[in-house]
């Protein structure tokens, strides 16, 4: 039940009477169809905002080629409506999340959208997001936006500040795109709206709590459940001859930013472990991330060992590694990927860290795969973001896309995956994989080539399990990339990994559209919330810190959400691996690869996603499952008949034909 | 960067120098018994034996050995080694096999020495010994040839009959007429717009009134490259007309092409003589267009000579772009590749086809308000095709059938005098090089770009769409090999050796149906009464893609196997075949899932196990009735 706030919403108080039902509780779901801004190009609405705004909510926020998956989401928000959300009020009201109030309402405050022009409306800020609502009576330009997406707000112009629209608020935020509002001078409803702003979408800097620890729906499926470590290495075999499973960090000794379960060679005692810890950085021992269910060949993974500038060996280090080639009797060698540019990994030297000499590891060979570090990820996004929004500039396209250097990343972190996966498979060789800490290109690394190796982190579970396991169990610090509630928009730390990752995943579900369980709007909706704060799952930077803070008991997971609703994230022309190819190998060149315009530009009405292909697969699967329904009613219906007519003698005793 | 290895069916012969004999695992002997399969008409003009064919792109590294013929029609190459296994999947074209290409589709020859190669100038003559041959061809594709083991001469005679045969200096000396097999027109269901009727029934088809049809042109007596039979406004008299003409190039004075119910007409015409200076023919003729609409409404006149892509900035784009097609080495491929979009972008390629759909999505708001569009361009024959037949497909569904679309290029292209031969280079003169371009790829690619944009709105696949353009270059059929329809008809009537009309729409003559079931698109449904006709495209750049079947197909490295679009769409034809098996009643076959690779069916090279199943295949028309769908949709829109 929703709490009033006293502060600034003296409106609302009357509202308490009106018992008209609510629009949508899932505001995030809306608002990646982008409500208002494709609102031009959406169809007429249903009806107008007051009879019933559940129904022109849900219009405003199709877009034009009213597909499926909107619907299909409709209807769940439809159900979920009435049970969840608490009573309500007006219809200018935004729709409310369990734990979700109202912080601040301003009137009176314009929308500047880039595409269909300014439009005047309501601005609501709750705990949650940020929600505009236009008063135009058509079509109203509904905003929702999640205040986690904020990174920066600034205020523009000032009280000497002349013409139309010049007086307002900036909201810069990490999902491509920016919002503008313009406030009227003398309505002083600026200030309120900003500090509010400041405080929600930056909590921990106000130390106020994130909204996942507020927020208190409930869903039938437990996400929280869906990664049991043991299990997962039960799936692969493990423990076996070669692997067992060590509890040695179970109180994050070794490795504080490691999981409690780690699989290590069998042959490997606790005091190996420890003395390899101590040579490899952060104490980032190498440790199993997949094992070949035929061939025994192995991915591992780890951070950098600490080489420095004299050259620093560990005999444990290389008996350790050893151990992992010798558990592969295929193969008498072994690869190791160094993610980084040979000369970055030169100037970790510097630093204490380094790469592997080939000397000091008999038959391990070195590989440098040439991926960037987070500082040039993050410059290039901020390339792409300045060239995809809000307009874009088409003369030059090409050479924009270019430039940003962003596919070619995407290329080279996919041909880094691919040589994983062609050792691993084809050459029945395993493979360590780090690169200088062992949480952002190694991430991306070992969960491709897992993807491509195994089909079962091809299907929604398993994927799920694949980001729990390679991404946050292996302390991919999410907190620090992402920023989570920090107003510090300029940290040097955060960095688009994750976000890179998601993009070759989805490069390689177009080059094998019938190899994924799960659609792209399963990869844009993983995308929102990795940001939006209403899930505990992307929050913090280790297991570790997450079990010190007990998310998993006072926050709801992602996949509670998206479990609870799956067929929106099915791919309707998905093949299951028994009858499609277990290995995929994605061609790695720029002619290949694309720009995720769907995510990228999906704030642009223009730029329309073109993939009704699906909506037209669902139709036809749809109209398949209801002749098969009809043909086997008639089979049915004529085995009963049949069976009735042996029953009884038959009637036509046939004088005719004796 | 790429060392993934592509399972192909070429040999490997790194050193090959070294080891001659490892060529012929057959012996000598195997050699003499090869022979080119020749058509009804068809004579070999030189052989070359001993002759090794390189896999594309791979360093000269890699090849077959075999031997190499250049007849009247095409450059065939026979070689010893079994024919590989994954042919089954490739498109069987029933003239031409896979190592084999027509002729016209040359396009360039190359002499290659080292690692160098000079371009040899068509119609001249080699006396140097020819060790190596790289041909570029019109539809991308390249083949590279070594005669280092081919006894002495070899190699320069296929070399300088290939320079003389593959560009003719007459029109009759091109294959089509010394053809001899028998032809039964079994197509009929494409309109030629050659008589009366076709032009009177799509008169009246589009009820579009206020025009008539004269046939001041009987004889092509007015204008050589309009069809005999013209749609003129109605108060237009014939001498009218006729005046008028002259003052336009190529006589090409405003003829109706198709138009609406409501009046909204579409007219193109040729631009004023340069050679007369004053404007007052156009201004009446005009005036007369006006006329012709029922609210007398002044139209909308695009002139595409001005800011708009000429047929020479077509051909200069297309050239670039195939250099991105077509790279000589692996190492420039990668290097290519590092630069991919920039070099994109400096071909213009997507420009171009960006600046065509914006046009006719353009224009075609024009008509949508109710207001006739005359397009106007030089001699009205080259960009206004393009333009044109966008915007009828954009606003009338009629042409996004098979059947329609081809009548549609009939009507635009062929009848209304798309100069085919000179454009396609059919022929060798000495401006040929000047004049050639392949407007006709840039109208295709268009098309691929709206069936990218609306899956469902088109009766035909994106391999229909590359067969066509493939097609274009095979001197069998007439329907591309003129620039209009006189000297078609005289071909036709010539007393000495009239040609036999074989229209490329009768897609039998090339293909099996198997192949022909792959034109249709799964997907379909033609558009029910209550959905809006128009398609509302994109014609922006950023909304536009590259056409990788098309272009990539001749890369075997660049094939997917098991993905792309090509897995889609078999997966929709099975899913149709299933659901006509349960409409008829008959319980769903177990089927196992195919996969091919996302060139299929220009697959080269890759092999992937499965057999293809023939029942997916075969199903030769979209199963499902308008009604049908919409019953799905409204289940799925139901509340429950």
């Amino acid at each position: 039940m929703y709490k009033m706030d006293r502060k600034g919403s003296a409106e609302l108080l009357n509202s308490e009477t009106n018992h008209s039902k609510h629009a949508s509780c899932d505001s995030l779901a809306s608002d990646s169809k982008s409500s208002s801004l494709n609102s031009k190009l959406g169809q007429e609405s249903v009806s107008s905002g007051k009879g019933s705004p559940s129904k022109s909510y849900s219009s405003s926020s199709s877009t034009s080629t009213e597909n499926v998956v909107s619907t299909l989401e409709s209807k769940i928000k439809g159900k979920t409506n009435v049970s969840e959300c608490g009573p309500s009020s007006r219809p200018d009201d935004p729709p409310l999340l369990p734990g979700e109030k109202v912080q601040g309402v301003a009137r009176e405050v314009t929308y500047l959208c880039p595409y269909s022009g300014p439009a005047r409306g309501v601005l609501s800020v709750t705990n949650y997001k940020l929600h505009f609502r236009s008063m135009d009576r058509d079509t109203p330009n509904v905003l929702d936006v999640p205040l986690g997406v904020v990174s920066r707000i600034e205020k523009v112009g000032g009280a000497s500040s002349r013409g139309e629209n010049s007086y307002g608020i900036e909201v810069f935020c990490k999902d491509m795109r920016n919002l503008r509002f313009a406030h009227k001078q003398e309505n002083h409803s600026r200030r309120n709206v900003f500090e509010k702003l400041q405080q929600y979408a930056f909590p921990l800097s106000h130390k106020l709590p994130l909204f996942a620890f507020e927020y208190s729906e409930t869903f039938p499926e437990n996400g929280w459940s869906v990664h049991e470590p043991v299990a997962e290495l039960k799936r692969m075999g493990v423990p076996n001859d070669m692997w067992k499973i060590s509890k040695i960090n179970e109180n994050y000794e070794i490795c504080d930013s490691y999981p409690t379960v780690l699989a290590v060679p069998a042959q490997a005692t606790d005091d190996d472990l420890r003395a390899v810890a101590a040579f490899r950085s952060r104490g980032r021992i190498p440790v199993l991330s997949w094992i070949h269910p035929e061939s025994q060949a192995t991915i591992t993974r780890c951070s950098q060992p600490l080489v420095g500038v004299s050259g620093k060996r560990s005999r444990e280090d290389e008996r350790y590694i050893q151990l992992i080639m010798d558990a592969n009797a295929q193969s008498h060698k072994m690869f190791i990927m160094d993610a980084r540019p040979s000369a970055n990994a030169i100037a970790n030297k510097a630093k204490g860290g380094g790469y592997e000499s080939e000397d000091a590891y008999q038959n391990a060979e070195l590989v440098f795969l040439d991926i960037h570090n987070i500082h040039v990820m993050r410059e290039s996004l901020r390339k792409l973001k300045e060239l995809c929004f809000p307009n874009i500039e088409e003369s030059r396209w090409l050479t924009g896309v270019e430039s940003t250097y962003w596919l070619k990343h995407i290329k080279c972190i996919l041909a880094g995956a691919v040589r994983i996966v062609d050792k691993v498979e084809n050459h029945k060789t395993s493979v360590l994989v780090h690169c200088s800490d062992g949480w952002d290109r190694t991430a991306q690394l070992t969960a491709l080539a897992m993807l491509m190796l195994d089909p079962y982190y091809r299907t929604i579970k398993g994927f799920e399990v694949l980001i729990e396991k390679e991404w946050l169990s292996f302390g991919h610090k999410f907190q620090q990339r992402v920023g989570h509630g920090d107003d510090h928009h300029s940290d040097a730390d955060r960095s688009p990994v994750f976000l890179q990752f998601i993009d070759c995943v989805y490069q390689i579900t177009t080059q094998f559209p019938n190899a994924f369980e799960f659609n792209d709007h399963f990869l844009i909706t993983i995308l929102d919330h990795l940001y939006s704060c209403r899930f505990g799952t992307f929050l913090f930077n280790s297991d570790r810190e997450r079990a010190v803070e007990g998310v998993k008991q006072k926050t709801v997971s992602l996949w509670s959400f998206i479990n609870s609703h799956m067929d929106i994230y099915r791919n309707p022309l998905y093949w299951s691996p028994s009858t499609y190819q277990q290995v995929l190998v994605p061609i790695a060149s720029v002619r290949h690869i694309i720009l995720w315009k769907g995510h990228y530009c999906r704030w642009n009405p223009s730029m329309r996603p073109q993939d009704p292909v699906y909506q037209r697969t669902r139709e036809l699967l749809v109209l398949k499952e209801q002749l098969q329904k009809q043909a086997e009613e008639c089979r049915r219906e004529q085995q009963s008949r049949a069976a009735r007519n042996m029953a009884t003698p038959p009637r036509l005793a046939s004088p005719i034909h004796s | 960067m790429n060392d993934r290895k592509t399972s192909n069916s070429f040999k490997s012969y790194v050193g090959f120098e070294d080891d001659f004999q490892s060529l012929h695992p057959g012996g000598e002997d195997s050699i003499t018994e090869l022979n080119p399969r020749l058509l009804p008409g068809e004579v070999v003009i030189a052989e070359a034996q001993n002759v090794l064919l390189f896999a594309p792109v791979s360093e000269q590294k890699q090849g077959k050995s075999g031997s190499l013929w250049v007849t009247n029609f095409k450059l065939t190459f026979v070689t010893t080694e079994e024919r590989p296994k994954e042919e089954s999947i490739q498109q069987q074209n029933l003239l031409l096999g896979g190592n084999e290409v027509c002729l016209s589709n040359v396009d360039a020859v190359y002499q290659l020495m080292g690692d160098k190669k000079r371009r040899l100038m068509p119609g001249s003559n080699v006396s140097v010994k020819v060790s190596g041959l790289h041909i570029l061809c019109k539809n991308m594709k390249v083949l590279s040839f070594s005669f280092k083991f081919s006894p002495v001469g070899h190699g320069k005679t296929i070399t300088n009959a290939l320079l003389h045969h593959a560009f003719p200096r007459r029109h009759s000396l091109l294959f089509a007429y010394d053809y001899r097999e028998p032809y039964y027109n079994f197509q009929r269901e494409v309109c030629s717009f050659r008589g009366l009727a076709d032009w009177e029934r799509e008169l009246s088809r589009t009820g579009c009134q206020g025009w008539r049809l004269s046939a001041v042109n009987q004889n092509f007596q007015l204008s050589t490259s309009l069809p005999q039979w013209l749609v003129v406004p109605q108060a237009l008299l014939d001498w009218q007309l006729g005046d008028a003409a002259r003052h336009f190039r190529g006589c090409r004075p405003p003829v109706w092409c198709w138009g609406t119910s409501q009046g909204a007409a579409l007219v193109r015409m040729a631009d004023i003589d340069p050679t007369i200076t004053e404007r007052v023919k156009e201004n009446v003729m005009l005036e007369n267009v006006r006329k012709s609409h029922p609210h007398l409404k002044q139209p909308v006149l695009h002139d595409l000579s001005k800011d708009f892509p000429t047929p020479r900035d077509v051909q200069l784009s297309y050239t670039k772009l195939r250099k991105l097609c077509a790279p000589e080495s692996l190492q420039q491929f990668w290097i290519q590749d590092n630069r991919f979009f920039s070099l994109l972008e400096d071909s213009q390629w997507l420009h171009i086809v960006s600046a065509c759909l914006r046009k006719a999505i353009e224009a075609a708001g024009a008509i949508q308000e109710d207001l006739t569009v005359v397009l106007q361009e030089g001699d009205g024959r080259d960009m206004c095709c393009i333009v044109a037949s966008l915007l009828q497909v954009l606003l009338d569904p009629y042409w996004r059938s098979l059947r329609g679309f081809q009548t549609l290029v009939q009507k635009e292209w062929v009848a209304l005098g798309h100069p085919f031969c000179t454009r396609l280079a059919h022929v060798l003169s000495v401006e040929s090089k000047q004049l050639q371009s392949p407007e006709f790829l840039a109208f295709l690619d268009c098309m691929w770009q709206l069936l990218q944009q609306f899956p469902s709105a088109f009766e035909f696949t994106e391999t229909y769409l590359t067969t066509l353009w493939d097609s274009a270059h095979i001197s069998v059929f007439d329907t591309f090999l003129f620039d209009c329809e006189r000297d078609r008809t005289l071909a036709a009537t010539d007393q000495n050796n009239p040609l036999m009309l074989r229209s490329v729409w009768d897609w039998g003559e090339q293909f099996p149906e198997e192949d022909i079931a792959l034109f249709t698109n799964p997907l379909y449904e033609a558009c029910s009464p209550s959905q809006p006709k128009e398609l509302r495209a994109q014609g922006g750049l950023p909304s536009l893609s590259l056409w990788r079947q098309c272009y990539f197909r001749w890369l075997p490295f660049l094939e997917i196997p098991g993905g792309g679009q090509a897995q889609i769409d078999l997966q929709h034809r099975q899913l149709s075949a299933e659901m006509a098996a349960l409409q008829r009643g008959e319980s769903v076959p177990e089927q196992t899932l195919t996969q091919v690779g996302s060139f299929f069916p220009f697959s080269h090279g890759i092999t992937q196990p499965g057999a293809l199943l023939a029942s997916s295949l075969t199903l030769n028309r979209s199963f499902l009735p308008g009604e049908a769908f919409l019953d799905s949709q409204s289940l799925l829109n139901s509340p429950d």
